[in-house]
């Protein structure tokens, strides 16, 4: 069979037949270093298996049965005992560095990571283009930075949703505000840019504005174009933003500077 | 073959397999979140055991392998990318991979191609969560969608751990029609789930 590969087009279409195949964790050997290199250049291949591996997924999650009760504590306990790592390669593109740990994960198949870096360029690139609609491109390598933290990573799975939507709106008395939603996930990424300084007492304070009253939602970083993570929204909830205490108030006390539907 | 070049891709939104809450619980779970971890493995506990004894097809090796994945998912939640894809996808793909490691470590593969076309999991020792009934129920019915050779291409891989040149050997075909079963197949389940 390895004969037949050798061709160069008839090689691509034979290996792009393997993607269902390495969805299901059925390749090995040289056929899977092989598959590996293709998938690397081809984003079709990528796409493709990253749906038959959703695909798999559902047909191992049907054949879930009930684990036995006392297995639970085992599970708790052992978590508490144990180190996580810290976010790392997975989230930087072009770095091959791994950890030892995760080394062990992949002892049966060497270079092969519970997920390949495949994607990885995709995430950042999401947060790049927040900042970039924000127009706070300059801000770029703070944007980098957190998406190393574990908030980046939250930030980064609202950016990726399939559903994410974009919605742009100017605030009373300057800044222009970019919102990434994801109705699915139910949470948003709100980043705004050119927002007039405040005297130092005072700052701006995000809300969630609903029917059943407003929900505040942290204020928003002095002076930094620093996207902020909003999840819980509930129907009929609005952005907001108010002017504030610097340390913030439970209720907003001063008319909105912005208000934004959310057609939730 | 169908649907190659211009096949939809539904991506971790296709299907009820994506979850987006459970993607929330990771990145909890990766600030150290321990009442996330619960949650958690409250959702997802069921579907690893579920996989793992599959492929395994004994009930304490897989009782095992299942908390050895969850704590792996404690510990790596750092790592794990929305952008390749579900949570759940990210979990069962580190469950079947273990299980998988674990089969092939400890069994020659002749020993197991031997069991392989009569063995079943003894299921009297465990109860089907009920969750997953109705899921449990779609995907049968997606399988049985398939053509045999398509669906045993599919289960023998996935639910049994082998690889697609061992499928080939059991089923006595050749591995390139092995391959494209195994693709033409996902696509079909995919597709028949995402339209149920």
């Amino acid at each position: 069979m390895m004969a037949r590969l050798r061709g160069r087009g008839q090689d691509r279409a034979e290996l792009h037949l393997l993607a269902g195949a390495y969805a299901l964790n059925a390749v090995s050997g040289p056929d899977q270093a092989r598959f590996e290199r293709h998938l690397a250049g081809c984003e079709q291949c990528r796409l493709e298996v990253r749906g038959f591996a959703e695909t798999a997924a559902r047909l191992g999650a049907s054949q879930a049965v009930q684990p036995r009760p006392g297995l639970r504590d085992q599970a708790l306990r052992a978590a508490g005992q144990t180190r996580q790592l810290p976010p790392g390669p997975g989230l930087r593109p072009g770095r091959a560095r791994r950890g030892a740990a995760t080394a062990r994960a992949r002892r049966r198949r060497p270079g092969r990571g519970p997920w390949p870096r495949l994607v990885a360029a995709g995430v950042a690139a999401a947060v790049l283009a927040v900042a970039a609609v924000a127009g706070v491109t300059a801000l770029r390598d703070e944007h980098r930075i957190s998406l190393d933290q574990a908030s980046g990573h939250e930030l980064a799975a609202v950016l990726s949703a399939p559903d994410v939507v974009m919605l742009t709106s100017k605030m009373i008395g300057g800044g222009k505000v970019t919102v990434l939603m994801s109705h699915h996930m139910r949470a948003l990424v709100f980043a705004v840019a050119g927002l007039p300084p405040l005297p130092a007492a005072k700052g701006y304070e995000l809300w969630l504005i609903g029917p059943s009253g407003s929900r505040p939602q942290g204020m928003l970083p002095a002076g930094q174009a620093k996207p902020m993570m909003v999840a819980g929204l509930a129907d009929g909830d609005q952005v907001g933003v108010t002017v504030e205490p610097r340390d913030g108030s439970a209720q907003p006390t001063t008319r909105p500077l912005l208000l934004m539907p959310l057609s939730l | 073959m169908t649907g190659s070049q211009q096949a939809r891709w539904p991506g971790p939104a296709g299907g009820a397999g994506a979850d987006p809450e459970l993607a929330l619980l990771v990145s909890r779970i990766a600030r150290g979140d321990q009442r996330a971890y619960e949650q958690f493995y409250d959702r997802t506990a069921g579907a690893v055991l579920g996989l793992v004894l599959s492929v395994l097809r004994d009930l304490a090796q897989s009782e095992e392998v299942m908390q050895e994945v969850l704590l792996e998912a404690w510990r790596t939640a750092s790592r794990y990318d929305p952008a390749r894809g579900s949570a759940l996808s990210w979990l069962m793909m580190l469950a079947h991979r273990r299980a998988v490691d674990r089969v092939r470590s400890e069994q020659r593969a002749a020993e197991r191609e031997q069991r392989a076309a009569s063995a079943q999991v003894d299921y009297d020792d465990v109860t089907e969560a009920v969750e997953s009934a109705l899921d449990r129920e779609r995907v049968r019915r997606c399988l049985d969608s398939l053509t045999e050779l398509q669906r045993e291409s599919v289960t023998l891989a996935y639910y049994g751990g082998y690889s697609y040149s061992e499928v080939a050997r059991l089923l006595g075909v050749p591995p390139g029609t092995v391959k494209t079963r195994m693709r033409d197949g996902l696509i079909r389940i995919r597709d028949c789930l995402g339209a149920e």
